[in-house]
């Protein structure tokens, strides 16, 4: 299925959550558009996302049973959310899905998606470290690439390097 | 809403963990006792670098596993929002440094997806293809030694080695480097091949397809080796599928899938079509279906089909360009996407979102080993220490690429 | 007859009175102590190198090329000679009285197992009844080094290590004994001097093999105890350094772990030896047949060099089986070490030992 056929079945099944779908586009000078290019996404309510992936994958149409990738970016500092990006494929129809959800970045809470895929664990504490992001429920939420006492999390664009860890100078 | 939770913490003593492999019951006496944890890592040699697992043994039995990373951590992601687009092909390099050219072919795509109107010559297309496949075979030749190692054999190793150091030499011959190419680019490959590479990489199938039966002979079918991989570690589809297994961690379970075929990029599409290869995958011969033998089965069967592959492109190939009109400074639309190829350890995915400028807004890799590594914490409890071994070799991973 | 082979040779140089008997004895025992020690560890120092050589042409490469000149015949001697300058390390947490005596106890009980060790008809330490007891005992002794250097290590690496080197032994100590006892059945003798010689004849091609037809089989049991007990590939699970970085050895450095090296190549040859004599015809072959032949008797000197090369030779190629085995075979693991051991290889041995039985009962009918 192209992701316009993705798209329609997400809507006839009514996914829960499911906000709208974000198509590229040509840019427009006249309304200073600047376009967009790359693929197609889907956009996901952050609180609802667990039933979303659990419709995406029961549902028989779509059957999309693997999780691929499950990240966050912080577009701009003065930018109020986070995205959270989520890769979904599917074995047998062969197909894929961009889901993007906003999280605010005062608030960045959602609940885990671990209990629909267990793969998405490893992937959740990395954002969880990376981002400050809390996946609530999450079984294990520890850091898993940072160290434990690590301080800050480094891949927000406001994050100011540290200049030393553990008396040792990195400047 | 959800079903229960289907996590299961790992360090725990849990009754089942005492069965062993055999499926007699560890026999309990009445003497207090405790488990011993012991690290496994970061200096390991059973790691495959600077991993660490924190094993929880009741004598060989291991009863709790618990993977921490993070040693090799070298900000990739974090280096990719502040470097130009082209100046971050270097550091693709470096994740799974094991196979290079297959990082840059999935970094060049996902920027490449983004800059609508550029066009890849076709001599670049197959001269990509060939250096990826290549490129596959020296990583699978690596998986196939140092799991021979894994399991106390020391000779396949060398043998392999062998071969890896003809691949690596073709590599040095075209773009200088043996290990971090950087020769795959955005919009095409850096430069032509030199006079006769093409045909010594047609001399070096004719080779390789000879010395893969005893490599097979040697190792495969070995019967100490069969002893210690098969019902070893086994994955069940559902499983893999849970865990997000990609590549031969997921072939090896009996899911057939691959990108390459499945979802084709680049020229894979056409040579799929025409029937050039076959997608090896696990059967469950040896022992149980998804076992550590089946995977490492498909890796080496991959092999060849690489090397099919490579002799398809040779034929294909006609002299012209092999870069596209890129400019020196490349600014990328706005935009964003998500593009995922096969590696030889699985999807090996980069998400590319730009503002329209010349640094990217976010450059997410997904890393195929960090995925594979996760499904360790369920399947090394219940096995033995040497067990565990195999299991860790079987996930084929490189630190590199877990950690990033 | 008591056998004292070196102050009988101390007593022909003709002594002066003066000398008291104790002193004499003293001179012979060093004697004995100096050269066994030399040929040990010169015969470990050509193993070790004949195992770089041997690994590496099985694996493509050429080993050791530049120390000394010709095939780098003196890369042991500058290994040696590098591991004794290196600092000499012990763990702070180690049990220290413990870890220094382990690589001592392990090299003695080798080297006191030579002891046994006929290296010709003329040329032996000590002519024992029950040379092979001996030579069994001391040999098995190495566990309770390995065993301690890994207790005393305070390496939890090691200390696996060191329960598999007890768990193994213990399970091939049984049909190694038994797989022996089928030769010593077919010799009628407990010496190997005196195995040596009841396999003479037929032209130096009455080895114990031909003579009974238990003797093969029980010769493969043997074999693969023997490759147990000397902790050499298939079965390197006490040091597997995939697994257990160096299992016993995890923290030993410079000349103690040499010393261990040593025991396992000492060991190694010890074993073939074993073999060559209880198997395969000890200082007999069609040249020492010739050599008796042509110049009469055991005593005489070409036949005693002779004698020699042919059991250095020997036991060399045992030597070698075992390397070419180490280099081609993947490790088993230690369930499958243990089943084995117990489930095939002892009730083997014992089918073994109960046919020699039987066939040497019928034989000694006629």
């Amino acid at each position: 299925m192209d992701f316009q056929a993705i798209h329609d079945r997400l809507v006839a099944i009514d996914a829960p959550g499911l906000v709208r779908a974000e198509l590229p586009r040509e840019p427009n000078k006249k309304e200073k558009d600047p376009g967009r290019s790359g693929e197609s996404y889907v956009v996901v309510d952050s609180a609802r996302m667990v039933d979303f992936l659990l419709a995406c994958r029961d549902d028989e149409r779509l059957d999309m049973k693997l999780l691929v990738d499950l990240s966050a970016a912080d577009p701009a500092v003065d930018d109020e959310n986070f995205w959270v990006l989520i890769q979904l494929l599917s074995i047998e129809k062969k197909h894929r899905l961009s889901i993007k959800a906003f999280l605010p970045k005062d608030n960045a809470r959602m609940p885990t998606a671990t209990a629909v895929h267990r793969g998405a664990q490893w992937h959740e504490r990395e954002c969880a470290e990376m981002y400050g992001i809390t996946f609530e429920g999450h079984p294990d939420p520890r850091n898993i690439l940072l160290p434990d006492d690590w301080v800050g999390h480094p891949m927000r664009k406001d994050y100011e390097f540290p200049t030393e860890y553990h008396g040792i100078s990195c400047e | 809403m959800v079903e229960a939770q289907k996590y299961k913490p790992s360090m725990q003593l849990s009754d089942e963990s005492r069965v062993l492999p055999s499926g007699e019951r560890e026999f309990m006496l009445d003497v207090s006792t405790a488990d011993l944890e012991v690290n496994m890592g970061p200096q390991h040699p059973a790691t495959h670098g600077v991993m660490r697992v924190l094993l929880r043994t009741d004598g060989e039995l291991v009863t709790g596993a618990q993977p921490h990373l993070g040693y090799l951590h070298r900000c990739a992601e974090k280096i990719g929002e502040n470097v130009e687009w082209l100046q971050y092909l270097p550091y693709t390099d470096r994740y799974d440094y094991l196979s290079a050219m297959n990082n840059n072919l999935g970094y060049s795509l996902a920027v490449e997806g983004l800059m609508t109107g550029l066009e890849i010559p076709r001599r670049a297309t197959l001269i990509r293809t060939i250096c990826a496949e290549l490129n596959r075979v020296a990583s699978h030749l690596i998986a196939y030694g140092t799991y021979g190692l894994d399991i106390g054999a020391f000779t396949p190793f060398f043998y392999a080695f062998r071969e890896r150091e003809w691949i690596q030499a073709l590599f040095e011959k075209i773009c200088g480097a043996r290990l971090t190419y950087s020769y795959i680019r955005i919009g095409g490959v850096f430069n032509d091949t030199p006079p006769g590479w093409l045909q010594e990489v047609g001399h070096f199938c004719d080779v390789f397809e000879d010395k893969w039966r005893e490599y097979y002979d040697l190792l495969v079918e070995n019967h100490i080796f069969v002893k210690r991989t098969a019902d070893i570690g086994v994955i069940s589809a559902e499983m893999a599928l849970d865990f997000g297994l990609t590549g031969p961690m997921l072939r090896g379970s009996g899911v057939d899938f691959d990108l390459r075929r499945d979802m084709p990029y680049m020229a894979y599409g056409e040579i799929s079509d025409a029937g050039a290869f076959d997608i090896p995958l696990g059967r469950g011969e040896k022992g149980t279906l998804g076992d550590c033998w089946d995977r490492f089965y498909v890796r080496v069967a991959e092999m060849m089909e690489s090397i099919k592959i490579v002799r398809w492109c040779l034929d294909a190939i006609e002299p012209g360009p092999v870069l596209g009109d890129v400019p020196k400074v490349i600014k990328v639309p706005a935009g964003e996407g998500y593009v995922g190829i096969e590696n030889p350890r699985g999807e090996l995915g980069h998400y590319v979102a730009s503002s329209g400028g010349k640094v990217a807004l976010r450059c997410r890799v997904r890393g195929p080993s960090f995925t594979n590594l996760a499904v360790l914490e369920d399947l090394m409890p219940g096995t033995l220490l040497a067990d565990s071994v195999a299991i860790i070799g079987s996930t084929d991973i490189v630190v590199g690429e877990t950690d990033r | 007859m008591e056998q004292r082979p070196f102050l009988d040779f101390l007593e022909t140089l003709g002594p002066p009175a003066w000398v008291p008997e104790w002193a004499l004895w003293l001179t012979a025992a060093g004697l004995g102590v100096g050269l066994i020690t030399t040929i040990i560890s010169l015969i470990a120092l050509f193993s070790i190198w004949l195992e770089r050589k041997v690994s590496g042409h099985i694996q493509c490469r050429y080993g050791p090329m530049y120390a000394g000149g010709w095939h780098g015949w003196a890369q042991t001697i500058a290994d040696g000679v590098k591991l004794m300058m290196k600092e000499d390390m012990i763990p702070t947490g180690a049990d220290k009285p413990l870890f220094v005596i382990a690589p001592a106890i392990v090299l003695s009980s080798i080297f006191g197992a030579m002891v046994a060790l006929p290296l010709s008809y003329g040329f032996y330490f000590a002519q024992m009844d029950l040379g092979i007891f001996m030579i069994l005992a001391l040999g098995s002794t190495t566990t309770i080094g390995v065993v301690m250097a890994g207790w005393a290590s305070n390496s939890k690496w090691s200390l696996y290590g060191a329960m598999r080197e007890a768990a193994q032994v213990v399970a091939y100590e049984i049909p190694l004994g038994l797989a022996l006892l089928v030769p010593l059945m077919a010799l009628g003798t407990f010496s190997l001097l005196d195995a040596s010689h009841a396999q003479a004849g037929f032209f130096g091609m009455n080895w114990a093999i031909f003579q009974n037809p238990a003797v093969l089989p029980a010769f493969v049991i043997f074999w693969v105890a023997a490759l147990a007990e000397t902790k050499r590939a298939p079965f390197d699970l006490p040091e597997a350094e995939s697994e257990l970085v160096a299992g016993f050895l995890t923290e030993y450095s410079g000349i103690r772990w040499s010393f261990f090296f040593l025991e396992e190549y000492a060991a190694m040859f010890l074993m073939s030896v074993v073999a060559a004599v209880f198997f395969f015809g000890g200082f007999e072959s069609p040249l020492t047949w010739a050599a008796r032949e042509a110049f009469g008797s055991n005593t005489h000197i070409v036949v005693q060099l002779v004698c020699f090369g042919t059991i250095v030779i020997k036991g060399f190629i045992g030597v070698f089986l075992m390397m070419w085995l180490r280099w081609t075979l993947p490790r088993i693991r230690i369930d499958q070490v243990m089943t084995m051991g117990y489930k095939y290889l002892t009730p083997l041995a014992l089918a073994c030992v109960l046919v020699a039985a039987i066939w040497e009962a019928i034989l000694s009918l006629f």
